[in-house]
């Protein structure tokens, strides 16, 4: 063993930065303990306690900065050592530049006068005020809040539309900008692939099959949900084909959106048509017809979608596992549930995914109940009781009314979850678990006890619970989907590989002979 | 000439009265420290990404990295300027003056119950672990060995005040102070938020604050002069604005107005958010316990 101690007099670096060059230093190769921090008497008893005391430690004052290394032997150690040395001197040198935070859109603009986007954030009160200014700043712009008029987004989107600027949202989550996740997006492979969506985990999920299918992303041009309402007119949805039509990347366009009100899906249709490129279109609960009438390609589901257009951008089909749905298990857990077991509960945080699920469903059931049902005569009466098939989308205002989205607190859902696991009448719990930027660190993790606590509950009184898990992310994302996957395996949970497996699976597995209800 | 926005009520004071004098201690992004000649104290100017803090004041700059000042720079005061050698003019007359103003206990307690598990849930699930919060990913032996003490400390601290002893509570609380690696240790952040706590008017708790004006001497020379400064304040109830308004949101607000304050507490530096908030929890918990 060999330690090596530095102590910098009266040195300063802030948490984050000390935290971080904490953490860099024990990755780098040889080392197998670094502590960076301050000489304070409390830190050196730790020091002590872990067998690394040293002269020099014990010299150090609350204001020095200690810098101690151990490695295996002297050389390691001296190498290891003038690695951290440059971390911390390319730290002090990209402080200033890196961790600036500007008060205002002006002062960014003026601080970064080639910036060109603005990602805006804030209380829906301000959102208009602040998105019309980025926009005369000639930024193009994601607007993440919510809770601004239809109106304001007009006013919002026409000002953007005349200055040939991208007004993406309000209410917009989810975007990909020159390989750039924005809000909730998933790292996915650059590729010839574009994207506009007028939801988020729709979007989401076609980009992560595009990936999974060996496809790739050019852009993935989020609109927010209201885009294609009557009022708004689809001013971004037409905006972005165009944008992506005239982009040279771009060769293959895929839209993903709950169905248009009709006088817009025309509007759309008419774009499509007027296309350079084949354009694939994801419109859930959509008209076939209308859609290859235009020239467009038509998918029922996402998996659809995304194997339509990476097909379309050339990849060879022998290529790809087109992950086929598990026929043996669907027999298997047939078997296993009781007659009384009919229903499906399917607890969502992604909408689209909730939605995907449910017009699964509705195919082959007439009684499967929402919160965000269409038809009026299926909307749940009460959003905390299910009835029959339900299918809860817990992003929907509903249950984000001054909380944060279920994609990062996921409390709503696990107790709703065991509330579900309770009922003898529920044959399949479908859940999804939504990784990638700005998600939950750990989403599988945080439902296992609750998982587990429901298994063995049912269990106990002699019934099967099937649940079943899709984990929505890619090989590149954090944190590692194998890693969740195989937590759900482990935890008893059937795995599926796609948002539309996970509802055929659930439909399947309840479906009792002749007797659909 | 660049204008100041706010200032803590104390700090214009000082500017104010003729005379005031100063080095500069550290340098960061955001915000830089001066030490006074008179008496030593830490003083800080920070841009307009920070809150308005005891002895802070906030100007007109979005960062401070371009000023080029370095420790031990000169600072003076002339004319209504507050002067960093000749390289920066802060225009005094345009500042504000804050004043940090914790709530006073409420009689009704409903709302509190509420938020307090509320603000717990949420801190479990997004707080930054590495301080008071384990983390669940694989850490050092310095990092398990800092964690082990902080949880062992603060349980300690935690009984006492739950079981409204005295005998311990300043050793407990010293115990603290300088444990963890950061500029802020971890241990120290934990304290600025039960102190505040204690401050509260009309509280249970309120019966420690003797004994936290008292114990603050004696922490000098454990921790940095910049953590020392603000447990300094926090010892005589003076915290941040995010804090102050975090308190007041459990206290009087709703789930929502809790969570939102809670998130701009989170944001300070890498863990000190959650650890302040651990600790305005447990002060706020042991209020609860002992009946308001």
């Amino acid at each position: 063993m060999s330690i090596k101690v530095v102590i910098k007099r009266n040195t300063y670096f802030d948490s984050v930065s000390l935290m971080s060059l904490s953490t860099k230093a024990n990755q780098i190769e040889g080392v197998e303990q670094a502590i960076i921090g301050m000489g304070t008497e409390m830190n050196k008893g730790v020091i002590r306690n872990v067998g690394l005391m040293t002269s020099e430690v014990e010299e150090a004052t609350a204001g020095d900065l200690m810098i101690i290394v151990k490695t295996a032997n002297a050389e390691q150690t001296e190498s290891a050592y003038l690695a951290v040395e440059e971390l911390l001197t390319n730290k002090n040198s990209a402080q200033a530049k890196s961790d600036i935070k500007y008060a205002t859109i002006d002062s960014a603009v003026q601080g970064i006068p080639d910036a060109n986007f603005a990602v805006i954030s804030v209380n829906g009160a301000f959102a208009v005020r602040e998105a019309r200014k980025a926009l005369e700043n000639n930024l193009h712009v994601m607007l993440f809040s919510d809770n601004v008029s239809v109106e304001d987004e007009v006013e919002l989107k026409t000002l953007a539309h005349e200055k040939g600027l991208l007004m993406m949202g309000p209410d917009c989550g989810t975007a990909i900008i020159g390989n750039t996740g924005l809000c909730f997006a998933n790292a996915v492979r650059k590729g010839s692939i574009g994207i506009v969506a007028a939801s988020g985990t729709g979007s989401q999920e076609v980009s992560v099959r595009i990936h999974d299918f060996g496809g790739g992303i050019t852009q993935l041009i989020g609109t927010g949900g209201r885009d294609l309402s009557k009022e708004v007119g689809g001013i971004m949805m037409l905006d972005g084909i165009k944008a992506l039509d005239a982009d040279e990347a771009t060769k293959v366009i895929v839209l993903v959106s709950k169905p248009p009100e009709a006088s817009v899906e025309k509007k759309v249709l008419a774009q499509i048509k007027e296309c350079s490129k084949p354009v694939v279109v994801y419109f859930i609960g959509g008209n076939e017809e209308a859609v290859v009438a235009a020239g467009g390609q038509f998918a029922k589901t996402s998996k659809e979608a995304a194997l339509k257009a990476v097909l379309l951008a050339g990849i060879d089909e022998a290529s790809i596992n087109k992950r086929a749905l598990n026929l043996p298990l669907i027999e298997e857990v047939r078997a296993k549930l009781s007659p009384e077991q009919k229903y499906i509960r399917g607890l969502f945080c992604g909408g689209t995914l909730c939605d995907e699920s449910m017009y699964l469903a509705m195919e082959k059931f007439y009684n499967v109940y929402s919160n965000i049902q269409k038809n009026p005569d299926f909307l749940l009466k009460d959003i905390s009781v299910s009835q029959e098939h339900t299918f809860i989308d817990f992003g929907d205002d509903d249950f984000t009314n001054g909380k944060p989205h279920p994609m990062i607190d996921p409390s709503s859902r696990i107790e709703r979850f065991l509330q579900e696991a309770k009922d003898p009448s529920v044959g399949v719990i479908v859940m999804d678990f939504v990784l990638g930027f700005g998600s939950h660190e750990d989403p599988v993790g945080v439902m296992l006890p609750a998982i587990m606590e429901a298994k063995q509950l049912a269990e106990k009184e002699g019934r099967h619970l099937e649940i079943i898990g899709y984990v929505l992310g890619t090989d590149l994302d954090t944190p590692n989907i194998d890693e969740q996957v195989k937590k759900l395996v482990d935890a008893g949970v059937t795995h599926a590989s796609s948002s539309t497996n996970a509802g055929l699976l659930a439909r399947e597995m309840v479906l009792k002979g002749e007797n659909h209800e | 000439m660049i204008h100041a926005i706010s200032g803590d009520g104390y700090f214009l004071q000082q500017i104010g009265a003729s005379g005031f004098t100063g080095m500069v201690h550290s340098v960061f992004t955001h915000a830089l420290n001066i030490q006074s000649e008179a008496n030593g104290e830490i003083f800080t100017l920070a841009t307009k990404a920070m809150d308005n803090a005891p002895n802070t004041l906030i100007i007109d700059l979005d960062t401070l990295g371009n000023l080029h000042i370095h420790q031990h720079d000169r600072v003076s005061v002339q004319h209504d300027q507050l002067l960093i050698e000749d390289k920066v003019q802060i225009a005094m007359q345009t500042a504000t003056r804050w004043q940090c103003q914790l709530p006073i206990f409420p009689t009704d307690q409903t709302c509190l119950k509420t938020n307090v598990v509320t603000v717990k849930q949420f801190i479990n699930l997004h707080g930054k672990s590495g301080g008071m919060k384990r983390s669940n990913s694989s850490i050092s032996e310095f990092e398990a060995e800092t964690s082990r003490l902080l949880q062992q400390r603060t349980s300690l601290l935690r009984e006492e005040l739950m079981n409204q002893r005295f005998d311990h509570f300043q050793s407990y609380a010293i115990d603290l102070v300088g444990l963890g690696p950061g500029l802020t240790p971890s241990g120290d952040d934990f304290l600025v938020g039960l102190f505040a706590i204690i401050h509260l008017e009309n509280s249970p708790c309120y019966i420690y604050k003797q004994l936290c004006e008292s114990a603050i001497n004696m922490m000098k020379p454990l921790t940095n002069a910049i953590s020392y400064t603000t447990l300094k304040k926090a010892a005589n109830g003076q915290v941040r604005e995010s804090i102050c308004s975090l308190i007041y949101s459990i206290l009087y607000g709703t789930e929502a107005d809790s969570i939102q304050a809670l998130r701009k507490v989170l944001a300070i530096g890498s863990s000190s958010g959650t650890d302040i908030a651990l600790g305005l929890i447990s002060g706020l918990e042991a209020n609860i316990k002992l009946g308001g």
